[in-house]
């Protein structure tokens, strides 16, 4: 009985935001990739980003006054960029983490902010230091599965985050990936399934994309988008062969959305699970 | 009587003169020891590929023909041949080390050789040309280029289709298996050409070698990539490629594998210095198993600007590759002088099945230079009397330390090491018996461990995957219960 109320507590405790279920996630998967793909030695790294994008959080939150909560946004932010950037001085990570969080309050419009941060924060650190780079291998594809199904059932089960996003966007870049390398070029299905078991994608699809501050606010809108960016993410990786295609892809549907925002008006996002009558929270 | 079919694109460069390090160099584990295998230099800059093709054809040489994919129709000028020499500098610079310590102050002799110059037999067999093109154009084969380079007789051939192309290649008496299909088609729709290659037996005596000499290309493309399905279908087990790839930024690491460090920096026995080979070998296997079998390992990785001021190697196994070799090798931006840019080296080494690597391999070139190497160190005992009180100390640390180095050696090879007491008791034996008793009675780990994951799971997927359903199930155990709870 005590077994099912702690059980039942910490259910209560993921679902009433949903970016506590997020933190243990990128959190799990950062402890595999240490512990059982042997990053090691990348403590630094990771200290270095969560460390400041906490730190310019706090700062924000001082100068603007917005709520101490948001702190796990940041956190999400750092974790986020933890498993996907690296770089060669600990320079370019501060001002990858930098870029992205200061981001969510400086570059904004209608009252949200417009760039996925750990998206933004990631392509500031590739294009302007030439230092940074994503290694989309580094997964393998051995836990993937794990990792889908863990992300997908978690959402879906605790019915937090927009999964509709991640649904639109994965569904339309495998079935692309599958008319592309299977129907077309004739590979084998082992060559499609190998090539959407990749760690960076999955990440992307239920980390990244998923961001509703950064997603359009109507939904229709939001699967129209999310498909946009599984278009272009799919033509940009196998027109020019750029391997972390899809946070480029990311990068410039959140400088559109803006537009649609104009033209679909949907209810702002909050993260905590209060009624939604309520007026939206600045939630940065 | 193998036929080869590879295939190859990517990066570059220089390395330097060894200075400070504080082992010796005593063994070496190269790439020869691999049985099928196959080396490529890869040389990457900006959108441009330069792929170099060791050739160890061992039959006779009218049997040998080579099919490799590639992204654009190569013109003359794009197709060369080299110093097969390149090669073994290459492989013997970079390859996994044995290292001593003692006090001997290690010298490398600098050891350059003179590359050979190509020959400019540039004489395009013209013999069959017309008919051979009419036979190709039915079979919806185009040959798009015709050129005579060196020993070989060069086609760059592009199809519409994979039956008459396979058709086309067995009159014109390459082997090629029946399964070649299931690439081939992939490649013609991804508007490959196909690279042929065959020997003219005149032309290579007056080489004065029967010895094949390596091919090197270029070619300006995206796609920075190794086709290595091609040669899956070829071959039923698995094979080894050593990839030796220069850049002018950093490390060039996979992106549809992992790539992954060999073990390094580990302290094995001395018994070990005669058979460093073996070792390696068996190191390497036991690595790919315990990674999956899916994974591109990394051998070794440098700065190798021959201005680069740090230490080059630790220690270093050959004499450093030149600017000379450089330019063999295909990295052009070094000049002779090799002062026109960081040339930086990475040595992966993937041994690959048709299982396990349903893709080919994709490469990126990254900022990291971060350097690596395999090395493995030998610490040879002080010799000399050693019966004072602090002697005898040392040899009773010594004997622990023996037995790290033997459960080290285990845990890296699975080699049977209860055959290996005699390396404790010879240190045992030299203390005193009061003290001899009081070590601990080692129960070695004996008997060859399978520890390296064998089954088709390895530990690093398999309690992720069972810890992650558990949790899945309960949560929607939860969920049901709850549900039928309000109703």
């Amino acid at each position: 009985m005590l077994l099912q109320r702690a059980f039942g507590r910490a259910i209560a405790f993921l679902q009433r935001d949903a970016r506590h279920f997020q933190v243990l996630f990128l959190a799990g998967f950062l402890l595999y990739g240490i512990l059982a793909l042997g990053w090691d030695a990348e403590w630094p790294r990771y200290a270095i980003l969560i460390g400041t994008a906490l730190s310019v959080q706090s700062l924000f939150i001082r100068w603007k006054g917005v709520a101490w909560s948001s702190l796990k946004s940041a956190l999400i932010t750092g974790l986020g960029m933890s498993l996907l950037l690296k770089a060669g001085s600990p320079w370019t990570l501060a001002l990858g983490a930098a870029v992205a969080i200061s981001s969510k309050f400086l570059v904004r419009w209608d009252g949200k902010h417009i760039f996925n941060p750990g998206n933004l924060g990631i392509a500031a650190a590739v294009l302007f230091t030439g230092d940074a780079w994503v290694s989309p291998g580094q997964w393998g594809s051995g836990a993937m599965l794990v990792f889908l199904v863990g992300a997908a059932g978690g959402m879906v089960v605790l019915r937090v985050g927009r999964i509709d996003t991640s649904i639109a966007f994965l569904g339309t870049f495998a079935l692309l990936e599958l008319l592309r390398t299977v129907l077309y070029l004739g590979w084998g299905m082992d060559v499609w399934l190998h090539r959407l078991m990749n760690g960076s994608l999955l990440l992307f699809t239920f980390f990244m994309i998923t961001d509703p501050m950064t997603t359009p606010r109507s939904q229709a809108a939001r699967i129209y988008w999310s498909m946009g960016v599984a278009l272009l993410a799919f033509m940009l990786s196998w027109k020019y062969w750029i391997n972390a295609a899809p946070i480029w892809a990311l990068l410039i549907f959140c400088a559109i959305n803006p537009v649609l925002d104009h033209f679909r008006k949907g209810a702002a996002f909050q993260w905590t699970a209060t009624p939604p009558t309520i007026t939206p929270l600045r939630t940065n | 009587m193998t036929m080869r079919y590879l295939f190859l694109f990517l990066v570059a460069l220089l390395a330097q003169r060894s200075s400070a390090f504080c082992g010796f160099y005593v063994a070496r584990a190269d790439a020869t020891l691999f049985n099928d295998r196959s080396e490529v230099i890869l040389v990457r800059d900006g959108q441009r590929t330069i792929v170099t093709m060791s050739n160890d054809f061992q039959g006779d040489v009218k049997d040998f023909a080579m099919v490799v994919p590639v992204p654009v129709v190569l013109r003359q000028q794009d197709i060369r041949i080299v110093d097969r020499r390149v090669f073994g500098m290459l492989d013997a610079y970079s390859s996994p080390r044995l290292v001593e310590y003692h006090d001997e102050n290690p010298c490398y002799p600098q050891v350059l050789y003179d590359s050979v110059q190509e020959e400019s037999l540039m004489r395009v067999p013209t013999a069959n040309a017309s008919r051979m093109k009419a036979e190709a154009k039915d079979l919806g084969v185009t040959i798009e280029a015709q050129y005579a380079v060196g020993e070989y007789d060069i086609l760059i051939l592009s199809a519409t289709e994979s039956t008459g192309l396979k058709q086309w290649l067995i009159q014109n008496g390459y082997r090629i298996p029946d399964t070649a299909h299931e690439v081939l088609d992939p490649y013609i729709r991804s508007n490959l050409k196909f690279f042929v290659v065959k020997v003219d037996v005149s032309r290579l005596q007056l080489t004065g070698s029967n010895l094949l000499r390596p091919i090197q290309i270029r070619y300006d493309s995206h796609k920075f990539m190794l086709p290595i399905r091609l040669g899956m279908a070829n071959s039923k087990g698995s094979q080894d490629m050593v990839v030796y790839a220069f850049t002018r930024t950093g490390r060039v690491e996979c992106v549809n594998y992992r790539t992954v460090k060999v073990p390094t920096d580990r302290n094995i026995p001395l018994f070990v210095k005669q058979k460093f080979g073996p070792f390696y070998k068996d190191l390497f296997a036991r690595a790919h198993r315990r990674e999956g079998r899916n994974v591109v390992f990394l051998e070794y990785a440098w700065n190798v600007t021959p201005s680069f001021g740090g230490m080059k190697c630790d220690p270093c196994v050959g004499p450093p590759p030149m600017p000379r070799e450089f330019a063999e090798a295909g990295v052009d931006w070094g000049g002779q002088n090799g002062g026109g840019g960081q040339v930086f080296f990475t040595r992966l080494h993937v041994r690959y099945g048709r299982e396990k690597f349903p893709q080919d391999l994709v490469f990126q070139v990254t900022p990291n230079t971060e350097h690596f190497q395999a090395r493995y160190v030998l610490t040879n005992p002080a010799t000399g009397d050693l019966s004072c009180a602090s002697g005898q100390d040392y040899l009773e640390e010594l004997y622990y330390r023996r037995h790290r180095e033997l459960e080290e050696l285990q845990a890296l090879t699975g080699w049977d090491i209860t055959k290996r007491q005699g390396y404790l008791k010879e240190v045992g034996d030299r203390l005193p018996a009061e003290r001899r008793n009081s070590l601990p009675e080692w129960n070695l780990p004996l008997g060859p461990n399978d520890g390296g994951g064998t089954g088709p799971g390895t530990p690093g997927t398999q309690w992720p995957l069972a810890l992650g359903t558990l949790l899945f199930v309960l949560l929607l155990l939860y969920r049901l219960r709850n549900a039928v709870a309000h109703r």
